[in-house]
């Protein structure tokens, strides 16, 4: 099972809401405006002098919200009907998921960032996870491969079909006795490369596992694999992009989101590597100019901001040096380039041999 | 040439307002004298020529006159006061020291000075003691006009007890069979001796009593809130030290009544001005004051000031209909100058202190009340904070824990539902907020938070000219 925080448990959190509450109500009584802390975490800042705190995971700051001003006032209101929401939930054992909650009050809440805000503040106070409050999260990962586990009582037997893709639980706390015969992780980018590899029957040929965020990843996928790698402790590899949203991609998957920068001790997964695509692949695998796009302006924006990660230069200096060379070339290529070959190129050429000769940083 | 005096003069058209400015200076000799006096306005109806007309006495037991006190009015040529006025007035007075009472007719049309005065045969005093004046016109004009604008002007009075003076309207003319008879219509009983506490407390009372018969259709009865606030200047070069006193009432009427019935015109509210213990068309000073106040800071915006005829009219913005704001502004020079052209001007500082102390009073002592327009806005949230806050309370499973919290509310058990859980906690949060509105215009720096993340709104402090010789404080504090 995921670690289990001793002090995220329902009845601990229960008990934590009511002291919040009457925390406020015993302000109010004695005529006092309540002011609400909410500690601030930020996985990474701009301040590229080394001198920043961001490498601990400690809070950067703390936020003061009160009755004082009218726009913190909507957000105290906000807060609380999440919290009220989120104490029946907790009571009750019910689930729900963001979106069930926004349905609740959509004139007050006004759109699902708002709920999102909210929740991640009730996290930090109440120091827990989404999950231990029972908001559900969307899960849309896929999985495949050398791998069986538990989830809920159930057993899923990817083994038997290591070339189909199951989705990955979304109660990732529910999931236990996780079995494994797979010699590494391989983490990719986008849905059509998890499927081009289940078509090549890459499981077959390659005792792994497959995963796919389908873009982003989301929560739950990215501590399905936190959870993998804890349990199985294999090597973990990337394959995304060569373009600034797979650099993006990459880095939420070792460093944590900055919007869930209070909870990345437990959705990063810091043993990942970058497999590809380099921007140095083209020479090496061949890929002609017609395959290379130019970057854009605003792709020129995202990875000028992304230099400026303290984290880069700090854990990662070489896939640093990767991003600079990308803007240097002024081109980007996705890993579908790679069929320029042969439809199997990627499965039966490319990964074997990066793998194998430990091209990857 | 001192110029108030001769503004109250010019503006208005009536020529009663001669008579106001009679009325000032008798109510400045009363106040000299510093003895119980009586002051009385005596109107009577005459015919002469065939046409009617109405004598108007100014009559005081004060000080005696001084001929300075007139030598600032003018004959207005206009047709309107041609046709009513013969620019006559005849004055009688007497000083304590004097043996006789000198009678003299003032001819205001003569431009010649040596013209104007017109002495008549004096009367002897006998060796008796007293003091005062009676001063008199005769204009063509209808009794029953004449008497409501006096009405009218000496209801304003009642507002002002002025120290030991007594008033009166008179009302005299002869009977079908020609006998003269008198009817008094108004007494006015002033205050037994002059104190600052006093003053103010007249003020706010008469007020008060004002404001509720000017709007008895509308039956408000209690729900007046008052402020007071008075600033002094301790004296200067000038000469004489002056004092500002104001009233603020908010009423707000029944909010069954239909906005129908709701006139134009009670939009528009009058600000009542006083000085030295007299209605007056209110200084400029005190307008400008008036403008100056950062109205924001209490929830209030003020459209327009309007002047019409010597009344100032404010109109607000967004006023609910059921809101009224009543303002009453009293400016007086502790030491008496019997001679106008004396006095200094009203400090619009002073006017302004004094009109922001009452406001501050009236806030400090009613927690809703002008509330600055960003508590407003966080007061619009307290009922929904209230309702969840309550929720949370009461749909949580740990019923000590209810306990705990009602209790602290100082609600009983017995009385624990969500509306009366809800309304509770809504009212304390309306009551913080109003506390804190209250405490962040007194301290000129705004609580600072470790990370803002929002712009914070720069509050308007209007800075308070502070000068070494002033003082304000609300009537609490003397």
């Amino acid at each position: 099972m995921e670690g289990k925080r001793s002090n995220t448990q329902p009845l601990t959190l229960l008990r934590k809401i009511k002291g919040f509450t009457g925390s406020i109500v015993e302000d109010l009584a004695r005529g006092r405006a309540p002011t609400i802390y909410i500690d601030r975490f930020k996985n990474y800042c701009t301040d590229t002098s080394g001198n920043c705190s961001c490498s601990s995971d400690g809070s950067t700051g703390r936020e003061a919200i009160s009755l004082k001003r009218e726009c913190h006032a909507r957000r105290i209101d906000v807060l609380l009907r999440v919290l009220l929401i989120i104490q029946q939930l907790l009571q009750e054992s019910r689930h729900g998921s963001k979106r069930d909650i926004y349905y609740m009050h959509p004139t007050v809440f006004k759109e699902p960032s708002v709920v999102d805000r909210a929740i991640n503040d009730i996290c930090i106070l109440l120091q827990c996870s989404r999950h231990n409050l029972n908001v559900v999260s969307v899960g849309n990962g896929l999985v495949m491969g050398w791998l069986r586990y538990v989830e809920s009582g159930r057993k899923i037997d990817c083994i038997s079909n290591p070339n189909t893709a199951y989705p990955i639980p979304v109660h990732v706390e529910e999931v236990d006795d996780i079995i494994s015969v797979a010699q590494y992780v391989l983490v990719v980018e986008k849905e059509s490369v998890f499927h081009r590899l289940a078509n090549d029957q890459f499981g077959k040929r390659n005792r792994c596992i497959v995963i796919t965020g389908r873009g982003y990843p989301d929560v739950p996928t990215r501590r399905f694999l936190r959870l993998l790698v804890d349990k199985l402790h294999l090597p973990v590899y990337c394959l995304v992009d060569c373009d600034p949203y797979g650099f993006d991609i990459l880095t939420t998957y070792k460093f944590g989101s900055l919007q869930m920068a209070y909870d990345a001790k437990f959705l990063r997964v810091c043993e990942i590597q970058w497999l590809g695509v380099f921007i140095q692949d083209c020479d090496n695998y061949s890929i002609p100019q017609q395959c290379l796009l130019p970057l854009t302006a605003e792709d020129k924006r995202k990875v000028e901001a992304m230099l400026l990660r303290c984290y880069l230069q700090r854990e990662v200096p070489k896939w640093r040096f990767e991003l600079e060379l990308l803007l240097h070339k002024g081109v980007k290529f996705e890993i579908e380039a790679l069929s320029v070959h042969s439809l199997t190129f990627l499965s039966h050429e490319y990964l074997p041999s990066k793998i194998q000769s430990g091209g990857y940083i | 040439m001192e110029v108030s005096s001769v503004q109250m003069l010019y503006t208005h058209v009536i020529d009663f307002l001669y008579s106001k400015t009679l009325i000032f200076c008798a109510v400045q000799r009363c106040r000299l004298a510093d003895d119980l006096c009586r002051l009385s306005v005596k109107l009577t109806s005459f015919s002469r020529f065939g046409r009617s007309l109405v004598r108007i006495s100014v009559s005081d037991t004060g000080v005696g006159s001084k001929l300075e006190e007139y030598q600032y009015l003018k004959y207005r040529n206009d047709a309107v006061l041609t046709n009513q006025w013969d620019g006559m007035i005849s004055l009688a007075t007497t000083s304590i020291s004097d043996s006789e009472i000198h009678n003299l007719n003032l001819n205001l049309k003569e431009s010649d000075s040596a013209g104007r005065l017109i002495k008549l045969p004096s009367t002897a005093k006998n060796g008796d003691k007293f003091s005062g004046t009676e001063v008199s016109v005769s204009i063509s004009k209808s009794l029953d006009d004449l008497l409501a604008e006096v009405t009218c002007f000496l209801q304003k009075m009642i507002l002002v007890k002025i120290p030991k003076v007594v008033m009166e309207l008179l009302v005299g003319g002869n009977d079908p069979l020609g006998s003269q008879i008198e009817s008094r219509i108004l007494a006015i009983e002033g205050s037994s001796a002059y104190s600052p506490v006093e003053s103010i407390k007249c003020l706010e009372v008469g007020f008060k009593d004002y404001v509720r018969n000017r709007h008895t259709v509308f039956s408000i009865g209690e729900t007046l809130k008052v402020g007071t606030g008075v600033a002094n200047s301790s004296g200067s070069s000038q000469g004489n030290s002056q004092v500002v006193e104001a009233v603020v009432i908010i009423s707000e009427m029944s909010e069954q009544f239909p906005s129908s019935c709701i006139r134009e015109q009670d939009m528009k509210m009058e600000v009542l001005y006083f000085k030295d213990f007299v209605p007056c068309s209110i200084a400029q000073s005190a307008v400008d004051a008036l403008t100056s106040i950062n109205w924001k800071s209490y929830g209030l915006a003020l459209r327009s000031i309007a002047d019409h005829d010597g009344c100032i009219m404010l109109e607000w913005e967004n006023l609910p209909q059921y809101f009224h704001v009543h303002i009453a502004i009293h400016c007086y020079h502790r030491q008496v100058k019997q001679l106008v052209a004396q006095n200094s001007l009203p400090d619009r500082n002073l006017a302004r202190k004094a009109v922001k102390c009452a406001l501050d009073d009236l806030k400090e002592n009613n927690h809703r009340v002008l509330l600055s327009t960003r508590a407003l806005k966080i007061c619009d949230c307290a009922p929904d904070l209230a309702k969840t806050l309550a929720r949370l309370i009461l749909s949580s499973n740990d019923l000590n824990f209810q306990e705990e919290c009602c209790s602290l509310l100082g609600l009983q058990s017995r009385r624990v539902n969500m509306d009366n859980v809800g309304n509770c906690i809504r009212d304390k949060i309306v009551s913080v907020i109003g506390l804190n509105d209250r405490n962040s215009q007194k301290h000129k720096d705004a609580p600072s938070f470790l990370f803002e993340d929002d712009y914070l709104q720069k509050e308007d402090f209007m800075d308070e000219e502070y000068q070494e010789d002033e003082e304000a404080y609300n009537s609490l504090d003397l």
